[in-house]
This record gives structure tokens, sequence and C-alpha cells, in this order.
């Protein structure tokens, strides 16, 4: 008896914990909790804090957090047969964790699940239509936003009617050409560059050339200008001398005709003229025939 | 819960000290419950939960008290940090040690490949919502980033993406990124998106190099012309300033010599008008003093034959000199 009442207490007390352990269960923000009674699922608690279950049965954790799923790129053709890498991601979450836990279990395997819908509905949407729904500078051809809200609906009807998950957005992460395509890109991008850089060179050229021509042409007719201003000044001034000059010797045109002649003299007869003179001459005639040759 | 422990302890004091185990007891109990205080440093938010469930959302700094484990639990977060996220970019594959090219390539509307590197800086808005409702915050942004910036360069040209619209990118990713964010509710606000290297890809990008030297090629040429306009004007001007100086330079002198000529004209012919026949002789043989010097001179006699030939030997005799 002494030994069965020194282990009683902690008999109790031990069974008494596991009870409360067993019963007891906390569920946390980031999960669910799927209630199970010998394997067969019976309820979910959303709420999180501390719920009560019956020691015998099960509460399963399901992390109800939103995760990104990234499937690896895949290759795809346009209605106009064009190749397109697509990378997508898919932002999902455990929605109904019985139906998961049913169909498929885990996530890996739920991925796996959400891959082949999308796939196929990507598949679906992008081969009924030309590329340029997709990518084009016209803003209005691009329909890429309503192609993913209706893929991401679809999607969402199928994972939750089958795997209780919810599909809460399917985007398109990037867009690239296939390995074998992006050659012919480079090339065309190079090319494209090339006319660039030749019309970015010629247009300077042009610029150019319309500034020096226009430099040109102002100088001209600056210098023009000039000379017709300058061809004018000295007009006058001729107009004018000429005027100073016939007020005054029209005064007396004899006298001038005769200053102006001898004036010239001067100059027109050097050293190389030869005169030949009569003796006879105003000028000699003294010398010849002495002072009775003065008249 | 103190009440399951107090057995277990009264149990195992049983034998030895049974009157000192109440006091024992209220130690472990008190301790149990101070364990509870926690402290929020000033650049810290926190998050507390019961049984897992939020209780209080948001704790500002301070000393605060919480029920002590297994009750509650105190999520402490640095909400003013900035935390940062590289998208795109080469990171080096340390194991292969080679780059990844793909992992920043984007295509643009008019079907240009670029490579595109984004950092991106955020920082908690919803402490809550950020510790529970993602599995991966980072990866949550990253991937909606990513699309936007895919949505937006599959729109532009490659020239705006290189050049000026950059920046409207940049913005409106920032903004629909945000909407998206918000969306999933991953409580985070997004602070900037930063367009951080658009390059083109190396198999092209000594073509785009050349686009751009063609650009300071066009730009340096029209400068060049424009020097030359700039050296040619102000020269021709001052030619033409020349021109019209010397003009009028000509003009004056001109009208003064005219000026100073009449002057003297008008003073000698009043003169002359006095004695016009001794005027005239004297001005006659003034003027012939000064021109028949320099000349030669044959003086002949008109009433007497003349031989030519002394013509020739003069000036053949001038010939040997």
């Amino acid at each position: 008896m002494l030994r069965h009442r020194k282990y009683l207490a902690p008999a109790i007390a031990a069974l008494l914990l596991l009870t409360l352990y067993l019963t007891f269960f906390p569920v946390r923000e980031t999960e669910f909790a799927l209630v199970t009674q010998f394997g067969r699922p019976l309820y979910t608690v959303t709420n999180a804090g501390l719920h009560v279950k019956w020691p015998f049965q099960i509460a399963l954790r399901f992390d109800r957090r939103l995760r990104i799923y990234n499937p690896r790129p895949s290759e795809f053709l346009t209605r106009d047969k064009k190749n397109l890498v697509v990378e997508n991601y898919v932002a999902w979450r455990i929605e109904e964790p019985d139906r998961f836990v049913q169909t498929v279990g885990d996530p890996t395997a739920a991925e796996m699940r959400l891959h082949d819908i999308i796939w196929s509905g990507l598949s679906a949407s992008i081969g009924s239509r030309d590329i340029d729904s997709l990518i084009s500078v016209a803003g209005d051809k691009v329909q890429a936003g309503p192609m993913l809200d209706q893929l991401t609906e679809a999607t969402d009807r199928a994972a939750l009617d089958h795997y209780g998950i919810r599909v809460l957005d399917v985007r398109i992460k990037r867009l690239n050409l296939p390995e074998q395509n992006k050659q012919s890109v480079y090339a065309r991008m190079r090319a494209e560059r090339e006319r660039i850089a030749r019309q970015y060179r010629a247009e300077g050229e042009e610029q150019a050339l319309s500034i020096r021509a226009d430099a040109d042409r102002q100088k001209e007719e600056i210098l023009s200008a000039a000379y017709k201003e300058s061809e004018k000044i000295r007009g006058e001034g001729d107009a004018e001398a000429t005027r100073i000059y016939g007020a005054a010797y029209s005064k007396n045109p004899r006298f001038y005709k005769l200053v102006r002649t001898l004036e010239s003299y001067k100059k027109v007869l050097d050293d190389k003229t030869t005169a030949v003179l009569n003796s006879d001459s105003e000028l000699l005639r003294v010398l010849t025939q002495g002072e009775a040759a003065v008249k | 819960m103190s009440a399951t422990f107090a057995p277990a302890v009264t149990v195992a004091r049983e034998a030895h000290a049974p009157h000192r185990l109440p006091r024992i007891l209220l130690v472990v109990l008190a301790l149990w419950l101070l364990s509870g205080t926690y402290l929020i440093q000033p650049d810290q938010q926190a998050v507390v939960t019961r049984f897992g469930a939020v209780t209080e959302p948001r704790v500002h700094p301070g000393l605060h008290y919480a029920l002590p484990w297994p009750v509650d639990s105190v999520f402490k977060l640095k909400v003013q940090q900035t935390r940062r996220l590289a998208i795109g970019g080469d990171l080096p594959d340390g194991v292969l040690g080679r780059t990844q090219p793909n992992a920043s390539q984007f295509i643009t509307g008019d079907q240009n490949i670029i490579n595109v590197n984004v950092v991106v800086q955020y920082s908690v808005s919803e402490p809550a919502q950020f510790l529970f409702h993602s599995q991966d915050v980072a990866a949550v942004i990253g991937a909606v980033i990513e699309s936007e910036l895919a949505r937006r360069i599959a729109h532009a040209q490659v020239d705006d993406v290189l050049t000026t619209g950059k920046v409207a990118i940049q913005n409106s990713v920032r903004e629909s990124a945000q909407h998206g964010i918000d969306a999933y509710r991953t409580g985070v606000v997004l602070a900037s998106v930063n367009i951080d290297a658009v390059t083109p890809p190396a198999e092209a990008a000594d073509a785009f190099r050349d686009v751009a030297s063609a650009r300071a090629d066009a730009i340096r040429t029209v400068n060049e012309s424009q020097g030359y306009a700039n050296d040619l004007l102000p020269r021709a001007r001052g030619e033409a300033a020349q021109l019209l100086e010397s003009a009028q330079a000509y003009k004056e002198s001109k009208v003064n010599i005219a000026a100073g000529d009449a002057s003297r004209f008008t003073q000698i012919a009043a003169e002359y008008a006095k004695a016009p026949k001794v005027t005239a002789d004297r001005t006659y043989i003034e003027a012939m003093e000064q021109i028949l010097p320099k000349i030669k001179k044959m003086i002949i006699d008109p009433n007497r034959m003349l031989d030519l030939t002394i013509v020739r030997k003069g000036e053949s005799g001038d010939r040997k000199k």
C-alpha cells in the first residue's frame, strides 16, 4: 500500500497533463488545423487560438500562408507561330485542408498539380493570340492582363474544386525568346542600332552643313552690303569733290586749262621722252633771237 | 496551468521538507509570472499572440507585459529598418563560377532584349501581416515587382527604357506593385523601386555604344560648325566695318583735297585776274623749268634741213653706255 500511495499522485498528475495536452491545442495565425478521428477528417479550425478536441482525435496542421510558386520557364507557341519563353509565378495557399489532405497532401505535390493546370491554360491562351498581344509598343494591343485574369480565375476554380487550393494570382514574371531565336534578335538589334547611329551622324552632318551654309550666306550678305554702302560713300565723296572743283574752276576756265595742262606735262613727260623743240618756239626764241624776240 | 504543476512539485518535495513547500511554490510562480515582462527597443514593434491568435497586432517601444510561456508569445520586429531586395542582376553562380544572364533579361515592346537590374527597398507597415501572412515575403515582393516590370517593359520601346522612360517605368512599377502587394496582404510598404542598371546584351553592346558615340559625334559636328560660324561672322562684320571706314576716309580725303585744290586755285586765279599775261607767262615758264631738265631735248632750226641720223646716233650712243 505504501508503494502504491507513493506513486499514485505522480501517476494521476501525469495522466492529467497528458489529457490536457491531448485535449487543448493551439492554432497559430499561420495555420489551419484539421481535426481527424481515426483518420477521418471531421472539421477544420480556421480561427487562431486555443481549441478543444477529444483526446483521441488528432489535429493536423496546415500552413495557410501565401506561397509563391515559380514554375520553371516553359516555351509556348503563339498563334502567329512565334516561340516565347514564359516564366510565371503563382500565388496560392491552402484553402480547404480536408480536400487538400485527401487529394494532394503536401505542397510539393500541389505545385506539380498547379503546374499542370497552368501550363495547359497558358498554352491554350498564348496559342490563341498573336505575339503582339503580349509584346507590343502599341498599348491597346496588349491583352496580357485580361488573359491572365481569366487564367487565374479558371485555375482557381479548378484548384479549389479538386485540391482545396486557392489561387490568388497567375502572373507572367518574364517573357523571353528561346536561345536559338536570340541570335537573330541580336543581329536585328545590331542592324537597328547601326541604322540609328548612321541617322544620328547624318543628321548631325545635315545640321552642321546648314549652319555653315547659313554662316557663309550671312558673310556674303554682310560684305556685299558693306561694299554697296562703301561705294555709295565713295561716290558721294567723288561727287562732292567734283562739285567743289567745278565751282572753283568755272570761275576761270582759261587759267585752269593752262595750269592743269602744265601740271599734266609734269607727269606725262619723263626722262624717256625726247622732245624735238623748234628753236623758233616761244620758250627758245629768246635763246636764238635775243631780247627782241620777247613780244 | 499553475494548478496542474502544483501536485507534481508537491510530490517531489513531500518527503524531505513539507513545511517549505508553499514558499518555493510561490517563488516559482512569481518568477514564472515575471518572465512575461519584455522590452521593445525604439526601432522595434512587437506582435503578441495568445495560443497562436493575435491579441496585440502592434506593440510600440517601451516596457510591456504579456502572459508567460506557453500562453503568450511576443514577436519583435525592426519596423524602421529598410529592407533591400535585388532583382535580376548577374548574380555570380557560386558553384560553377559563372553568371546567370537570363535572370535579368527582359524583352521590350519592339522586341529587343535588354538586361534590367532593379533594387527594391521596403519596410514593414503591418507587423502582424508581415509575420503571419506570407511564407516568404521577399519572394512575394520579388515576384510582383518582376511581373510588373516585365509588363511595363513589354510595352515600352528599347530607347525609352534605356533613356528617358526609365523613371516613368520605375514609378508606375512601384505604384502597381504596391497595389499587388497590398492585395496579398504582406504588410509591407515599398519605399523605392530603383532601376539600377539597364544594359543591352553583350552580343549587341558595341552597337548600342556606337549609337551613343554617334549622338556625341553629331553634337560635336554641329558644335564645330557653330564654331565656324562664330569665327566667320565677326570677321565678316569686321571686314565690312573696315570697308565702310575706308570708304568714309576716301570720301573725306576726296572732299578735303578738292576743297584744298579749289581754295588754292581760287586764290591764284584771283591774282591771275589782276595780271593775266604775266601770270600766264610765269606759270608757263616755271612749269617748263621743272619739265625740261628731265627730258631729252633736240633743238632744231625750222629753216634748215634736219639730218635724222643724229637721232639714231644719240640713241645708240645711249645704249652703249
